[in-house]
């Protein structure tokens, strides 16, 4: 069974969202979620789902933050703190 | 063991792939040359349709000469970096030729074209103070540069200037120093950059813009000197950097510039200072490659017509093309699996080419990259549009 972990967070819930076509094995979402060992995403294909993140927050991401996150937790809790730096 | 553990996924999956194609496409060896266009592989003479060879010079009487001379004159290594022993006439004299033919004042020449811009870049931005913007697509020398620098490094959309523009905007006001990174014509699908549009936008900026012309250098523009020439802003670029290694024939690769501050890079440059410099023969046969290239433009037009020729070709069988017409004609296969037998079918009809799949390439696709030189000839051309024919005849049967 696939699905979303329940989470009030909205930024998890866009990434979420974005995440879902390219989840093939229809892994249950949460924070812990290993975006590469778990989802086997392609890094490239990580690299450009957070390009759509950055246009929908307008804010820029940079590569270095990304390859520092593993899980879907830490890349929502970077789009935070990017978010405050870049309001 | 702890060390190899990662690689065993991909190890698995390539392994399967390898044995399901029946030959492995990243192991090929070209066992005896035969030409610029044509290789003894496993026994049989196969056309080499996916090298980077445009000009088709690495056969060329003048280079040969060239470089048998310089091997007599010079020796065989040069055992040094540029920054201490590498430094030979040669070098200074390429770097003059380079910038002459460009219109810039000053050049660089490196011991490859990665490490051209690996150095360059790397050189240039220091964090955290600086910060980098690279289109999406970039090749992975400018990845590593800007890992090599440690700066803050930001990825626009594809050849895409309103992304970049958004990009640039957001940057913190206590950045100082901003430099954009993009290409001529990208290696994998063979599209051409809006280098105007870019370069405009980094300027509004007061950023910096390093174009990479490694696959377009000798191939676009009334002269060759690629898609800024075509564009009409080789001028307005800050660092044009190409390699020796696909129209000149050779290897090695370069960065010029009109800022005089580029020659700090000398002393600041890793990857200039902690290498060998390039030997005698690579200096000798780029040089000789560039003054054929500047006084021979039927090399370039015989490319053109080359390219049209497979393209259209390509265009009638329906198959799936990745860009516009350029040398670099690129086929999007549906995966992995189906590309690595279209490759393998490729071979056994006597046709090399390059096989790319994910990770890595734009989009997560499977390409069949094919490069077109001025060296192919009308039957090597033959022997291509027939096994593509055959090919295609293939995947429609399997289709239905």
């Amino acid at each position: 069974m696939s699905g979303i972990r329940q989470d009030d967070d909205l930024v998890f819930r866009k990434i979420c969202s974005l995440i879902e076509p390219l989840n093939e094995k229809g892994v249950e979402l949460s924070r812990e979620t290993d975006l590469i060992a778990d989802l086997e995403i392609d890094s490239v294909a990580v690299l450009d789902m957070v390009m759509d993140i950055e246009d929908f927050y307008d804010i820029s991401i940079p590569v270095n933050t990304i390859s520092e996150t593993k899980t879907i937790g830490e890349l929502v809790d970077a789009i935070h703190e990017i978010k405050k730096e870049q309001a | 063991m702890g060390l190899f553990e990662k690689f065993r996924a991909t190890a698995v999956t390539y392994e399967a792939l390898k044995e399901s194609a029946g030959r492995d496409p990243f192991g090929v060896s070209m066992d005896e040359m035969k030409g610029p266009t044509r290789a003894m592989v496993e026994g049989k003479e196969i056309v080499l349709a996916g090298t980077n060879n445009y000009l088709g010079l690495t056969y060329d009487k003048d280079a040969v000469d060239a470089a048998k001379d310089a091997v007599v004159a010079s020796g065989t290594g040069t055992t040094g970096s540029r920054f201490a022993n590498g430094t030979y006439a040669g070098h200074r004299n390429l770097e003059h030729e380079l910038a002459e033919f460009l219109g810039y004042k000053h050049c660089m020449v490196f011991s490859t074209g990665y490490q051209a811009n690996l150095g360059a870049i790397s050189a240039l931005v220091q964090p955290p103070e600086d910060v980098i913007l690279i289109d999406a697509d970039c090749h992975a020398c400018i990845y590593d540069g800007c890992q090599l620098s440690g700066a803050e490094t930001i990825r626009f959309r594809h050849n895409d200037p309103e992304s970049l523009d958004k990009r640039l905007s957001r940057l913190r006001p206590d950045i100082k120093g901003k430099l954009v990174c993009f290409e001529g014509m990208y290696s994998m699908f063979g599209d051409v950059a809006p280098v105007k549009e870019l370069v405009e936008v980094a300027h509004k900026h007061g950023a910096y813009a390093l174009l990479d012309e490694a696959h377009s250098f000798g191939v676009f523009g009334d002269n060759g000197r690629g898609v800024c020439e075509r564009d009409g802003v080789l001028d307005a670029v800050d660092f044009y950097t190409g390699t020796f290694s696909k129209s000149l024939a050779s290897i090695g690769g370069f960065v010029a510039s009109n800022h005089p501050e580029l020659e700090y890079l000398r002393f600041s440059s890793r990857p200039y200072m902690f290498t060998a410099s390039p030997s005698p023969a690579n200096v000798a046969a780029a040089s000789a490659a560039l003054a054929r290239l500047k006084g021979d433009q039927s090399m370039r037009k015989q490319l053109w017509e080359n390219a049209h020729r497979v393209y259209s070709a390509f265009q009638q069988l329906g198959f799936d093309l990745c860009a516009p017409e350029s040398p670099v004609i690129a086929v999007k296969l549906d995966n992995r699996e189906q590309a690595f037998l279209a490759w393998n079918f490729l071979m056994e009809n006597g046709v090399y080419v390059n096989l790319a799949i994910p990770p890595g390439t734009p989009n997560a696709t499977s390409i069949l990259r094919l490069s077109v030189s001025a060296a192919h000839t009308a039957d090597d051309l033959d022997i291509v549009v027939g096994a593509y024919t055959a090919l295609s005849e293939q995947l429609n049967a399997a289709a239905t």
